[in-house]
C-alpha cells in the first residue's frame, strides 16, 4: 500500500471529508433538539441554538413529567414493551423450533397456512371491522396480540437453529432426555444469539409504533408515549393543553419565576423522551441489531 | 427455500416402539409448540378476509357483513372515477418511484465510500452513527423534522445568517412545493446508512484473490471497484431492487401522515383509506380502495418474486 497514486490518495482525503458530513447530518438534527429540550424555553424563541444550549434548565422535563397523561401513556409504553416482546418471542421461538423436529404429520400444510397471509390480507379497513367486533379494539391487547406471530422473525430464528448440529439432541436423548428438556436444555441455551436480535428488534418494534394507537384505539388511557407525541406534533389543541396545565400547575421552576413553556419546548422534550431509550441502548448492542440483518440475509 | 426440506432433526431409532406411535407422539409436541402462531394467525389474519367483502356493498355497522346491501361494483369503480382517489393513486406511484430511484442507489454508494475506509474507529463511528435513525420512530423523525424547521430553528437561523437581518424566515412545512423533496430526503436520511449492512456483507464475500490478481495485471484501485465489487455486488442489488418494486403501489403512512399539515395537498392511499375510512365512517369506500391496492400489491410480490427466482434461483417462499 506505500505507492498509492496521488489521485487516489486525494480521493481518500475526500471521502473522510464527505463521509465525515454525512455523519454530521445524521446527528445533528438529534443534537439540536437535544439543545432545545434543555433550554430555557423564552430563551429558545430567539431561535440561535446549535448543539449547546445556552441557558440550561431541567423545566421542559419537569413540566412534562408534573402532567398525568404523559406519566400514564410512559407506563403503558414499557408495559407495552415488556409483554409485548416477551409473548412475541416465546411464540415465535416455540414455533421455529418445532418446524425444526423431524416427522411432524402436516408440518408443510401448516407451513403453508402460516404463509399465505402474507400474500392475502384483508387491508386496513376489514381489519379495522373484525377487531371491533371481536372487542379486542381499544384493549391492551391490541397492542399484543396481532403483532406476536410473525412468520419473518419466525424462519430466522428456523434457519439459526439449523445451524446447531443435530448430535447435540441426538446424545441428549440417548441420555433419556425428552422433548421438553432437550428445548430448554440445548436449543435455548445455544440460541441466546438469535433471541437477543429477536427481543430487541420486538422492544424497538412495540416502542415505537404508534399507527396501532391511531386505528384501533380511542381511550385516552391507552396512549403511548409515541402517540403523545403525534398529538403534539399534529393537533395544536393538545399542545395548549398541555402549556395551559402546565401554567396552571405554576411550579416552582428551577430558574425561580413564573411556570412558562412552548410549543417548541414541549415538542423537543417530547421527542428526547420517546427515543432515549433507543439512543442510549443502541451503542452497546449494536452488534446485535446488525446481526439480525445477515442473518436475515443468510435464509435463503 | 432450501432450509425447509434440509436439515431435518433425527431422532434416535428405537425399534422396540412402533413407527407411527412415536411419530405422533413426536407431533403431539409439535402441535403444542406451533398452536399459538396458528391460533393467533388465525384469529388476526384469516378472520380479517372476508371482511374484504365489504368493497362490495354498502356496508352498516348495524346490519353487519351478511346482511349490509350488496352492490356490485359500485366501490371499485368509483377508485377510479373520484377525481381525489386518482390523485392518491398517482401520488402514491409518483412518491414510491421517486424513493426508488433515489433511495436504492444511495445505501450501494456509501457502501463503497464506507468500504474505502481503513478498519479502525473512524469507520465504526460512521457505521454506528448512520445506522442509529432507522431505530428511531417516523414520528419521531417527523418531530427532528418540525423542529429543524421551525421558524426559529436552526435552518431559518442559517438562512438569515447567509441572507442577512433583513430576509424573512421562511415555514418550510406549509410549503407544497417542497413536501415531495422533504419525503426523499427523509427517506433517505433514516434508512441509507442501515442500507449498507447488506451491501458491506456481500463486499466481505468477495474473493479476496481476485483483487490480488487484479494488483498484478496493474489495476488501480477505483477500477478494482468497477471491475470486481460491483459485479460482485450485482446479485444482491438486483434482488433487493426486485423487491422494492414490489412495494411500489405502498406508500409510507407514518411518514406522509406524519408530514401532513392544513397547507398541505397530498393524498396518498394509506391516507385517503384511513381518513374516509376510519375517521369518517366510509367502510365500504375505503375497503374498496384497500381491495384494488390489496390486488395491485399481490401481482407485483408474485412478480417480483419470480423474477428474482428466474435470476438468481433466490426467492423469499
Amino acid at each position: 500500500m506505500n505507492h498509492e497514486s496521488r489521485s487516489y490518495k486525494m480521493f481518500k482525503a475526500t471521502n473522510m471529508t464527505f463521509l465525515s458530513l454525512l455523519v454530521f447530518a445524521m446527528v445533528f438534527p438529534y443534537l439540536n433538539v437535544l439543545a432545545y429540550a434543555f433550554n430555557d424555553s423564552l430563551d429558545s424563541q430567539f431561535g440561535g441554538i446549535t448543539i449547546f444550549p445556552r441557558v440550561f434548565t431541567w423545566d421542559n422535563f419537569r413540566l412534562l413529567f408534573e402532567n398525568q397523561e404523559v406519566i400514564h401513556a410512559l407506563w403503558v409504553s414499557i408495559a407495552r414493551v415488556v409483554t409485548g416482546t416477551a409473548i412475541a418471542v416465546f411464540v415465535q421461538f416455540s414455533c421455529a423450533y418445532a418446524f425444526t423436529l423431524k416427522g411432524v404429520v402436516g408440518r408443510g400444510a401448516i407451513l403453508i397456512f402460516l404463509i399465505v397471509p402474507m400474500y392475502f390480507n384483508g387491508g386496513l379497513i376489514p381489519t379495522y371491522l373484525i377487531y371491533s367486533e371481536l372487542h379486542v379494539s381499544n384493549t391492551f391487547w391490541v397492542y399484543i396480540l396481532p403483532v406476536s406471530f410473525s412468520l419473518y422473525n419466525m424462519v430466522i430464528i428456523r434457519s439459526y437453529l439449523y445451524t446447531i448440529p443435530d448430535s447435540l439432541s441426538e446424545s441428549a436423548r440417548m441420555d433419556g432426555a425428552n422433548d421438553w428438556t432437550i428445548m430448554t436444555r440445548i436449543f435455548i441455551p445455544l440460541s441466546l444469539p438469535i433471541i437477543a436480535v429477536m427481543t430487541l428488534w420486538t422492544a424497538v418494534y412495540h416502542w415505537n409504533d404508534w399507527t396501532t394507537t391511531l386505528y384501533f384505539v380511542t381511550d385516552r388511557k391507552l396512549y403511548t408515549m409515541q402517540y403523545i407525541l403525534m398529538q403534539i406534533l399534529k393537533e395544536s389543541e393538545r399542545v395548549a393543553k398541555l402549556m395551559e396545565e402546565a401554567m396552571i400547575k405554576g411550579i416552582q421552576l428551577t430558574s425561580g419565576g413564573p411556570a412558562h413553556t412552548t410549543p417548541q419546548a414541549i415538542r423537543a422534550a417530547n421527542i428526547i423522551i420517546t427515543t432515549i431509550p433507543i439512543v442510549v441502548v443502541y451503542p452497546f448492542l449494536q452488534k446485535y441489531f446488525v446481526k439480525g440483518v445477515t442473518l436475515g440475509a443468510v435464509k435463503e | 427455500m432450501k432450509a425447509i426440506t434440509t436439515g431435518e432433526r433425527n431422532t434416535a431409532v428405537l425399534p422396540a416402539i412402533p413407527n407411527w406411535k412415536r411419530k405422533l407422539k413426536k407431533s403431539y409436541f409439535a402441535y403444542l409448540l406451533m398452536l399459538p402462531s396458528i391460533v393467533l394467525t388465525l384469529i388476526f389474519s384469516y378472520l380479517a378476509m372476508p371482511g374484504i367483502l365489504v368493497a362490495f356493498q354498502d356496508h352498516n355497522i348495524f346490519m353487519g357483513l351478511w346482511n349490509s346491501p350488496w352492490v356490485g361494483l359500485k366501490h371499485i369503480n368509483a377508485v377510479f372515477e373520484v377525481p381525489m382517489m386518482r390523485e392518491a393513486i398517482f401520488n402514491t406511484l409518483m412518491i414510491s418511484m421517486l424513493t426508488i430511484l433515489v433511495g436504492f442507489p444511495a445505501p450501494i454508494i456509501l457502501a463503497l465510500l464506507m468500504n474505502e475506509l481503513k478498519i479502525g474507529l473512524f469507520k465504526k463511528s460512521v457505521q454506528t452513527l448512520s445506522y442509529l435513525p432507522h431505530f428511531l420512530s417516523w414520528i419521531a423523525v417527523v418531530g427532528l423534522t418540525y423542529s429543524l424547521l421551525d421558524l426559529y430553528g436552526p435552518i431559518n437561523d442559517l438562512k438569515m445568517m447567509m441572507m442577512g437581518a433583513d430576509a424573512e424566515r421562511s415555514m418550510f412545512l406549509s410549503n407544497q412545493a417542497l413536501f415531495v423533496p422533504l419525503l426523499l430526503l427523509l427517506s433517505v436520511w433514516k434508512e441509507v446508512g442501515w442500507g449498507t449492512i447488506v451491501y458491506l456483507a456481500a463486499i466481505t464475500s468477495i474473493d479476496p484473490s481476485l483483487y490480488e490478481a487484479s494488483k498484478i495485471d496493474g489495476a488501480n484501485r477505483f477500477q478494482q471497484v468497477v471491475h470486481i465489487t460491483l459485479p460482485g455486488l450485482k446479485t444482491t442489488a438486483i434482488i433487493l431492487l426486485i423487491f422494492t418494486l414490489g412495494t411500489l403501489f405502498s406508500s409510507n403512512f407514518e411518514l406522509v401522515y406524519g408530514m401532513q399539515n392544513p397547507f398541505i395537498d397530498f393524498p396518498v392511499i394509506s391516507t385517503v383509506v384511513f381518513s374516509s375510512g376510519i375517521q369518517q365512517g366510509n367502510y365500504s369506500t375505503a375497503a374498496a380502495v384497500g381491495f384494488v391496492e390489496g390486488l395491485v400489491a399481490f401481482t407485483l410480490i408474485i412478480a417480483a418474486n419470480r423474477i428474482a427466482k428466474k435470476v438468481s434461483q433466490i426467492s423469499i417462499f
